[in-house]
């Protein structure tokens, strides 16, 4: 970053950086960025301060979608605003919510063809997949296998599946309390796409609007969640007990 | 069966001699099944088998073979580690890892342990940064883990204390703070995402809150002998790995980043004894 950039975001850091640096006797080794002046910053500006300008992170490392790194660290609104409030641990107010879900709306590109459920056994794949997105110092190659969903970090599904997530609520048994009608099609298709819309500030990724799903694998899942033949709606396992006292 | 007896006599007398004498000094199992007695917590019983076998915790001997690197000369200089000041005065070694990061006068810089190490021995023992001593940061061989897992050692029991007096120790945690809580990237994910609330789970792991100071102190109590690595970890790999996780660039060890985030997590744990070195999943 140049001196004249410098000035224009942070004049009161160059007047402080550059005043500490005359203060520093010879012999002491200038620090590569002179933190005397970071007292001057928001907590904020200080933390963009350090990922952007002070070598926080590897910033020019490639990623699968031909950017840079740095592109992954630039906030949009939505994530902006919901960091700010997520620190604060404030409620979120009905205004801002409103301007997330708006937000949220405005993103969302629903198919042209319609909404049909996929194939719920390749939705499954993705919701068990973890793979995809991850760049550093181990990125994943995206040609060796597609990227995945993740659902089970998060969610319970498939009743008889232990190793699930409670970070998100249970979807387990999803479709047979909601049927596969029109409006339930589109509303889970836009909860995938986008959750913001229905749950400000919610803590799901937006698949559709980040692309890391694409319309295909959303609406796999989508038939994972509510196709009757999914395992995600059968009826929970019978236990060992359960089975002897049928046979009685 | 005595052999091992003997050593593990051995090894206490070698790592314990100074810190006995410390009333606040804990064997890391006890301050775990003290947390454990003390709270009702799914993240901190989540494996008893790594609890079992805390005892046998093989970072213990890596902060043995630490000790003995802290004491010997080395270096183009051929000096000890002796006369480095990690914050309590030169030398200083027992009680210093729970008082980091903090300000040091001579750099003018908040620095965490590892920073401070590696300026230790670069400008004490006359390191270069490139050399291997300095710059292999990773794996329970390295000399920067032996070195830290034995000056964390010597803190284990301690309540976390990080100095919040400086003005730029409270930037820097109110930075962290601000980078803890700060969604980007693909999956819109931060550090409280998966930390921020009690008693959740990823998959099948228990994952520590922020909220909950006596899970944070296990949490953030690294170096810990990873049992899925076979590798002891320092706090700057786990932070690498989590922001791998998050979709979102590579972490930079000794990056003012790094420390901000680790001024913040430090001063989350204030006042819970440290377990050092732990064992986790």
């Amino acid at each position: 970053m140049s001196v004249d950039r410098m000035m224009i975001r942070y004049p009161t850091l160059v007047a402080a950086a550059t005043a500490a640096l005359l203060a520093l006797p010879a012999a002491t080794a200038a620090p590569p960025s002179p933190q005397a002046a970071y007292t001057a910053m928001s907590p904020e500006e200080l933390a963009d301060y350090l990922i952007f300008e002070a070598g926080g992170f590897d910033l020019e490392a490639g990623t699968q979608t031909g950017g840079t790194a740095r592109e992954r660290m630039v906030q949009d609104r939505t994530q902006k605003v919901c960091s700010a409030i997520a620190r604060a641990g404030a409620q979120l107010d009905r205004a801002t919510a409103a301007k997330i879900s708006a937000l949220a709306d405005a993103s969302i590109v629903l198919p042209e063809d319609g909404l049909k459920l996929g194939d719920w056994q390749r939705g499954e794949a993705v919701a068990r997949s973890g793979f995809g997105y991850r760049i550093g110092h181990n990125p994943d190659d995206h040609d060796s296998q597609p990227p995945g969903g993740n659902c089970y970090a998060c969610h319970q599904l498939d009743p008889n599946e232990t190793a699930y997530g409670t970070v998100g609520p249970s979807l387990t048994g999803y479709g047979r309390l909601r049927g596969t009608s029109e409006p339930m099609l589109k509303h889970t298709y836009q909860i995938l796409y986008n959750a913001h819309l229905f749950f400000p500030c919610t803590t799901m990724p937006r698949f559709g609007h980040h692309g890391t799903l694409t319309p295909e694998q959303m609406a796999d899942v989508m038939a994972y969640l509510l196709d009757p033949e999914s395992p995600v709606n059968q009826d929970l396992p019978q236990t060992v007990e359960a089975d002897a006292a049928a046979q009685d | 069966m005595l052999r091992l007896t003997l050593c593990a006599a051995c090894l206490a007398a070698c790592l314990s001699t100074v810190v006995l004498a410390d009333s606040q000094w804990r064997a890391p199992e006890e301050v775990l099944q003290a947390l454990i007695d003390d709270n009702e917590s799914a993240y901190l019983t989540q494996s008893e088998q790594n609890i079992m076998m805390m005892p046998d915790n093989a970072a213990l001997w890596v902060a043995e073979e630490g000790a003995a690197l802290f004491s010997e000369p080395r270096g183009p200089n051929n000096v000890s580690l002796e006369t480095c000041d990690l914050g309590k005065g030169p030398g200083v070694v027992d009680g210093a890892y729970v008082e980091l990061p903090r300000f040091f006068a001579d750099t003018g810089r908040v620095m965490d342990l590892e920073t401070r190490l590696a300026h230790c021995m670069t400008t004490i023992q006359g390191f270069s940064a490139d050399d291997p001593e300095v710059k292999t940061r990773h794996g329970s061989d390295s000399d920067m883990m032996k070195l830290q897992t034995f000056i964390a050692y010597r803190s284990s029991g301690l309540p976390w204390n990080p100095p919040l007096e400086h003005p730029l120790e409270q930037a820097m945690r109110d930075a962290g703070e601000a980078l803890f809580f700060r969604r980007a990237g693909t999956s819109d994910f931060s550090c409280s995402t998966c930390h921020g609330q009690s008693g959740k789970r990823i998959r099948a792991s228990v994952l520590p809150s922020v909220n909950e100071p006596h899970e944070w102190s296990k949490a953030i109590s690294w170096p810990a002998y990873r049992v899925g690595q076979q590798e002891v970890r320092s706090s700057n790999h786990r932070i690498r790995g989590c922001y791998w996780q998050m979709r979102q660039p590579q972490s930079i060890s000794g990056s003012d980043a790094a420390i901000a985030l680790m001024s913040f997590w430090t001063d989350a744990a204030r006042g819970q004894p440290a377990i050092l070195p732990d064992k986790k999943r």
